[in-house]
C-alpha cells in the first residue's frame, strides 16, 4: 500500500518535473545542426554471422595480414563492409597494439604489470561482485598454470557470482534511479529477476534490449507485477512512469549514450540535438500509459489503431511530431508494424552508430572505473572518446561476434591494458583518459558489502520467497544505504566521515573483530599449530587479497607478542586479542576498501 | 569518551618508539601535539539555508498585493519601517533589522540542474572544471585548524537535481561536507546525532590508538604510490572521524542539551531544529553550515518548485521557515553570534510573476529573490526593486558571481584570490569580473 502511494507520488513529481519543461522560459539556440551521415546502403558494422557457430572462446585463428587500423571504422561515417571476425586473443592484441601506439605518441610509460594477487582480487571484485576467499587466493597463487588468469575469467563466467553480480551492474545501468530513489526500490526484484534469466542464459545483448524496448507495458498490470515482482523488464518503463518522453531519454541513454535530456524542452545548447528531434523519439513510445493524453497523438477514448501510435505531440508549440529516428531517417512503416518494434529494430541494427560502441563502452567502464567514452553515457561531439580506434575496434566484433557480452568481457580482462598494476610509476599516469595504470576505483556498495561479509565470514540470509529482495533493516539494507554514491564514475567516489566511523566503531566491525563474535578471526585463533606469521597471512589474504609483505610482518608480529607479554602470557594464543586489532586495521584500510 | 585521557595516554605511550616516527609524518591527527583549546570561533562562519527547488519572491520577500500576480498573499510590515513582505513569514518580519532582502536577483538559467549548480558554486556548468560547492570554497579559506569538527557540514541535502553543485569539486575530499541526516523516532524527538562516534565499550582507549597507530602504518605505502580521490578521501575522511572521535565538540549535535523552550520557538520540524544545531555548530567553530528546506513531509525533495498549488504549497513550507529563522537570528544575536556569521537565503531561482491555470508558478530567474543577514551585512535594507507586475527589474539588477563577491567580501574574504583548478588553471573564489554590492556591505 505505501509503495503504491509512493508510486502515485513520484508520478506526481514526474509530472510536476514535466509541467517545469514546458514553461521553460528560456531557449537556447544551436549554431546548426549537423547531420549524420550514414551510408544506407553499406553496414557501419558487420552483420552478424547468419549462423551461430561463432566460437565463444578464442579458437578463430588470428588473421595477422589485416593491420588493426584497417578493420577499425575510424569514425560514424565510414563503414568497413568486411569486417573479419577476430578471436578473444586477437582483439585484445589489436587493442594493446593501439594503446600502445598512442601511449609512445603521448610520451606515456604504462605502469608495470600487475601482480597475480593485485589480478585476482581485482576480476573477482569486477566479475563476480566480491574479493576472493582466502583458499581461492592461495589456491591461484600457487597455481603453476600459465593460463591461470585466462583460466580464472573462465570459471567466474560460468559461476553464478557471475550473474548475480552483472545482473546488478545491470539494473544499475538500466534502472539507476532504482538504488538512489526509495520509490523505485519495489522494482528491483522483478526487474533483477528478469535480468538474472537472461544473464544466465548469455541472450544476446540486443535481444535483451529488444525484449525491453518492447515488452507491451499496461498501467495495472505494471503495478500487479510490481507488487509481485513478477520477473520482467517493465521496470525499465515503470522507473520512468511510463511516459513516451522519459523513456525516450532512457532509451538514448542507456542504449545509445546520447543525452537527449535537455533537448526536451529546447535545443540542446552544446550539441547537435534539436528538441524536434526528442519528440520524434518520444513518439515511438507514444503508447505508453504514461503518455499525457493532451500530447498523445492518440484519439482520446479509443485505444486507437496502429498509425495512432506513431505521433505525439510536442507540448511546447502543441505540433503533432512524427515518430523518426535520431539518425533523420523515417521508418517504413506498414499496417503491422508496432512503433516500439520499429524502434527496436533500429536501436539494434549493426549500423546504428551508437548502439554497440555504448554496450562496449559500458563494459570497458565496468573494469576500469571509467569508459573510453567519460562520462559512460554521454557520447557526444564534444566529448571525444579516449582511444576511439579502440572503441571502434571493440564495438565492431561485438556485433561481429553475435553481441555476446561475454566475448566483451574476455577481450577486455584479457588486454595488458587491463593487467596493469595500480602503483604509479611515472608521472604520464596521472591522465585517467591514458589507461595507463589501473586507478584506484571506490567500490559499489553491493561490492563493498559482499566482500566485507567474504571477509569477515558473515553468512548472508536471504528472503526465501523473494531472493532478489534486500531487508533493509539487515547489514547488508544498511550498508547498501551508507555507501550509496552519486558520482560520477568509481574514480570520484569519495568515503565520507559516516561511513569511515561506522567502519571503525559500528557495530558489524566490532562483532566481526572480536574473539567471541568472529568467524574469520575464530577460524585463524583457534587452529591449532598455526604460528602468529601464519595467523597473519591468512587475516591478510583473507582481506587485502595478498600474503602479508615482510614490513608488516615486523610491524604486526612484535605486536602481537607485546601484546601477549602485557597480558602475562607466554604463548602465542595470549595475542588473540591483538590479532582482532589487525584484523580490524586490515578492514579499516583502503587497500582492502577500494579495488585496484 | 573521555577526550583528554586518551591524548595523554597515547602520547604517554608512543612518543618515544620508532614507530611513531611513522605515524606522525602520516595522515591520521596529531593528537599528541594538539592544543587543548575550546570555544574556537574562526573570524568569520556562514550559514546557508538552501531552499532547493526555487521560492517564490511574491509570495516571500517581494509581495506584489493589489496586482493579478500577486495573488492572495498580503504585504506585511516588518520591524524596518518602509520593507514590506509576505503575510507568511510574520515573525521573519520581526527580525528583519538583522536583514537584507535583494528582489532583483537575475540570471538565465530556468533549468533546475543548470540553476542549482550556478547558485550553489558561483560559476555556469563548464568544460571539466569541477567548481566547488559554496560551503566548500568559505569553508576551506575560514577554517580554523584548531576546530575539530569538520569545517563543512550540510544537513538534509536534496542533490538529485544536480549531484555535483554539492561537492567539493577540484579542492577535493577534504573540503568535503559531512552530512547530516535527520533521524528521529518521533515528531518532537528530532535528532542529528553522528551515529558511530563512541568505540565498542569493550575496547580500552589505548587499543583504539593502537588500532589507530598500526593502520596510519599500513596506509603510508599503498596510498603514497596510488594518487586519487578514492584514496585520498579515504584518508581525510578517517582523519577527520578520528578527530571527531575525540573530540568534545561533538556534544554540539547533543540538541538534548538546549531548553526546550528554545527547540520549540525554533519549531520542532527537521529544518528548525536543524537551524539550531547550526548555531550550535558554529558556536563551536564549524566555518560553514548549510541546512536545506526540501520538500515537506512525504512530499518529495524539490519543496518550493510550486507548479501546482503554489500558495498553499508557499504557506506551508513557511510555517516551518518563519520560526526557524527567525529564532535563528534573534538565537545568534544573543549569543554574540551574529555579527560573525553571515546567514544567506536562496534557491536556485524564483517562480513566474504570473500565476499559472493549475494556480501554481513556473521557473522564473529573470526577477527573484534571496536574503542575506547576519555578519558583514548592512541590514534592515532592500535591495533592488521589480516592476509593479514582477516581471521586470526596474532597480539594481544583481547577477550570481556579484552575489558571490558580496558574499566573500562579508566573510571577510577577496574574491578575486584564487585557488588552482582541476585543470590548472586558477579559478577566483567569484567568477572574473564580479563586483561586490558596497550598498549591502558594512
Amino acid at each position: 500500500m505505501g509503495f503504491i502511494c509512493s508510486i502515485v507520488m513520484s508520478w506526481f513529481a514526474a509530472l510536476v518535473c514535466l509541467a517545469v519543461f514546458f514553461l521553460a522560459v528560456f531557449f537556447l539556440t544551436i549554431c546548426g545542426h549537423v547531420t549524420i551521415c550514414m551510408a544506407e546502403d553499406q553496414p557501419l558494422l558487420a552483420p552478424v554471422p547468419a549462423t551461430d557457430t561463432v566460437p565463444a572462446t578464442d579458437t578463430v585463428p588470428a588473421t595477422d595480414t589485416i593491420p588493426a587500423t584497417d578493420t577499425v571504422p575510424a569514425t560514424d561515417t565510414v563503414p568497413a563492409a568486411d569486417t573479419v571476425l577476430l578471436s578473444v586473443d586477437e582483439t585484445a592484441r589489436q587493442a594493446d597494439a593501439l594503446f600502445e601506439a598512442s601511449w609512445r605518441s603521448r610520451h606515456v610509460i604504462p605502469a608495470a604489470a600487475v601482480s597475480d594477487a593485485e589480478y585476482l582480487r581485482r576480476i573477482y571484485l569486477d566479475l563476480a561482485g566480491r574479493i576472493p576467499a582466502v583458499s581461492e587466493v592461495r589456491e591461484f597463487l600457487s597455481d603453476p598454470d600459465s593460463s591461470r588468469r585466462d583460466r580464472v575469467v573462465e570459471q567466474l563466467l560460468d559461476s553464478p557470482a557471475y550473474v548475480r553480480n552483472f545482473t546488478t551492474v545491470w539494473r544499475n545501468a538500466l534502472i539507476p534511479q532504482a538504488a538512489s530513489q526509495p520509490q523505485y526500490r519495489a522494482l528491483i526484484p522483478g526487474f533483477e529477476a528478469w535480468l538474472w534469466t537472461q544473464i544466465a542464459a548469455d541472450t544476446p545483448y540486443d535481444e535483451v534490449v529488444r525484449r525491453i524496448i518492447t515488452i507491451p507495458v499496461d498501467s495495472s498490470t505494471a503495478m500487479t507485477g510490481v507488487l509481485n515482482s513478477a520477473s520482467s523488464p517493465e521496470a525499465f518503463f515503470v522507473s520512468r512512469d511510463l511516459k513516451p518522453e522519459n523513456a525516450a531519454t532512457g532509451t538514448s541513454r542507456a542504449f545509445l549514450g546520447v543525452r537527449l535530456d535537455c533537448a526536451q524542452c529546447h535545443n540542446h545548447p552544446f550539441d547537435r540535438w534539436k528538441q524536434q528531434q526528442f519528440w520524434q523519439l518520444a513518439a515511438f513510445y507514444a503508447d505508453l500509459p504514461g503518455a499525457d493524453t493532451a500530447s498523445s497523438g492518440m484519439p482520446s477514448g479509443s485505444g486507437g489503431d496502429a498509425t495512432s501510435h506513431r505521433s505525439i505531440r510536442m507540448p511546447s508549440t502543441g505540433e503533432l511530431i512524427p515518430a523518426i529516428f535520431l539518425t533523420g531517417d523515417t521508418p517504413a512503416w506498414t499496417d503491422s508494424t508496432s512503433p516500439r518494434e520499429v524502434l527496436a529494430d533500429w536501436l539494434t541494427d549493426s549500423r546504428n552508430p551508437w548502439f554497440a560502441r555504448m554496450a562496449a563502452n559500458r563494459m570497458w567502464a565496468q573494469f576500469f572505473g571509467r569508459g573510453l567514452v567519460h562520462p559512460v553515457d554521454d557520447f557526444s561531439e564534444n566529448n571525444a572518446p579516449a582511444e576511439p580506434a579502440v572503441l571502434d575496434l571493440l564495438a565492431t566484433q561485438f556485433v561481429a561476434h553475435g553481441y555476446d557480452l561475454k566475448f566483451l568481457i574476455r577481450t577486455i580482462t584479457r588486454t595488458r591494458v587491463y593487467r596493469t598494476g595500480s602503483r604509479q610509476t611515472h608521472e604520464s599516469q596521472a591522465d585517467a583518459d591514458a589507461f595507463a595504470r589501473a586507478a584506484l576505483r571506490g567500490m559499489t556498495p553491493e561490492q563493498f558489502f559482499d566482500s566485507l561479509a567474504e571477509a569477515v565470514g558473515y553468512y548472508q540470509p536471504f528472503l526465501a520467497n523473494n531472493p532478489f529482495l534486500t531487508d533493509d533493516s539487515s547489514p547488508r539494507g544498511r550498508f547498501l544505504e551508507l555507501y550509496l554514491d552519486d558520482a560520477e564514475s568509481p574514480l570520484q567516489r569519495q568515503t565520507t566521515i559516516l561511513q569511515a566511523l561506522a567502519m571503525m566503531n559500528g557495530d558489524f566491525i566490532d562483532q566481526a573483530t572480536s574473539l567471541e563474535d568472529s568467524q574469520t578471526l575464530r577460524a585463524v585463533t583457534e587452529f591449532p599449530r598455526m604460528s602468529d606469521a601464519e595467523r597473519l597471512e591468512t587475516l591478510s589474504l583473507a582481506t587485502v587479497s595478498r600474503p602479508p609483505t615482510a614490513g608488516e610482518l615486523a610491524t604486526f608480529l612484535p605486536y602481537l607478542e607485546a601484546s601477549a607479554q602485557a597480558a602475562g602470557e607466554t604463548s602465542s594464543p595470549g595475542s588473540r586479542e591483538a590479532l582482532g586489532d589487525v584484523f580490524w586495521v586490515l578492514l579499516n584500510s583502503s587497500e582492502f576498501l577500494l579495488n585496484h | 569518551m573521555d577526550a583528554v585521557r586518551i591524548h595523554r595516554r597515547l602520547f604517554g605511550r608512543y612518543s618515544g618508539l620508532s614507530l611513531l616516527g611513522a605515524s606522525m609524518s602520516g595522515w591520521l591527527p596529531r593528537l599528541a601535539l594538539q592544543a587543548e583549546s575550546r570555544g574556537i570561533r574562526p573570524a568569520r562562519s556562514c550559514i546557508l539555508l538552501w531552499m532547493s527547488g526555487g521560492p517564490s519572491q511574491i509570495d516571500t520577500f517581494d509581495p506584489h498585493e493589489g496586482h493579478a500576480n500577486g495573488g492572495p498573499v498580503k504585504a506585511i510590515e516588518t520591524s524596518i519601517p518602509g520593507i514590506r513582505i509576505a503575510d507568511s513569514l510574520p515573525r521573519t518580519a520581526q527580525v528583519m533589522q538583522h536583514l537584507a532582502p535583494i528582489r532583483t536577483m537575475s540570471t538565465k538559467e530556468g533549468d533546475h540542474a543548470r540553476a542549482t549548480y550556478y547558485l550553489r558554486t558561483g560559476y555556469l556548468p563548464q568544460g571539466p572544471v569541477q567548481f566547488p560547492t559554496l560551503g566548500s570554497l568559505l569553508s576551506h579559506q575560514l577554517r580554523q585548524d584548531e576546530c575539530e569538527l569538520p569545517a563543512f557540514i550540510s544537513v538534509n541535502p536534496f542533490r538529485a537535481f544536480s549531484p555535483e553543485a554539492f561537492g567539493p569539486g577540484f579542492l577535493g575530499p577534504a573540503w568535503s561536507p559531512l552530512v547530516v541526516a535527520d533521524q528521529r523516532s518521533s515528531n518532537t524527538d528530532i535528532s542529528f546525532e553522528v551515529r558511530n562516534l563512541q568505540t565498542a565499550p569493550r575496547l580500552a582507549a589505548a587499543r583504539i590508538d593502537d588500532r589507530i597507530r598500526l593502520l596510519n602504518v599500513l596506509e603510508q605505502e599503498f596510498l603514497a604510490e596510488r594518487p586519487g580521490i578514492p584514496g585520498s578521501s579515504h584518508r581525510q575522511s578517517y582523519a577527520q572521524a578520528v578527530r571527531m572521535m575525540r573530540s568534545r565538540d561533538v556534544g554540539a549535535f547533543r540538541l538534548d542539551d538546549e531548553p526546550n523552550a528554545l527547540r520549540d520557538r525554533y519549531g520542532r520540524s527537521p529544518f528548525g531544529q536543524a537551524c539550531l544545531l547550526a548555531r550550535r555548530l558554529v558556536e563551536k567553530g564549524v566555518a560553514f553550515v548549510e541546512v536545506a528546506l526540501n520538500g515537506l513531509e512525504n512530499r518529495g525533495g524539490a519543496g518550493w518548485d510550486s507548479h501546482t498549488d503554489n500558495f498553499q504549497t508557499v504557506r506551508d513550507l513557511c510555517e516551518v521557515l518563519d520560526p526557524a529563522w527567525a529564532t535563528l537570528m534573534s538565537d545568534l544575536q544573543e549569543r554574540g553570534l551574529l555579527e560573525s556569521t553571515l546567514v544567506v537565503w536562496m534557491g536556485e531561482f524564483g517562480r513566474t510573476p504570473v500565476i499559472n491555470e493549475n494556480a501554481g508558478r513556473d521557473h522564473w530567474p529573470g526577477s527573484w529573490s534571496a536574503v542575506l543577514g547576519g555578519g558583514g551585512i548592512r541590514t534592515g535594507q532592500v535591495c533592488g526593486r521589480t516592476s509593479s507586475d514582477g516581471m521586470e527589474i526596474e532597480e539594481s539588477p544583481v547577477s550570481v558571481p556579484n552575489l558571490m563577491a558580496t558574499i566573500c567580501r562579508a566573510v571577510g574574504l577577496d574574491e578575486t584570490s584564487s585557488n588552482q583548478s582541476n585543470i590548472g588553471r586558477p579559478i577566483p573564489l567569484a567568477d572574473h569580473g564580479a563586483v561586490p554590492l558596497q550598498q549591502l556591505l558594512t
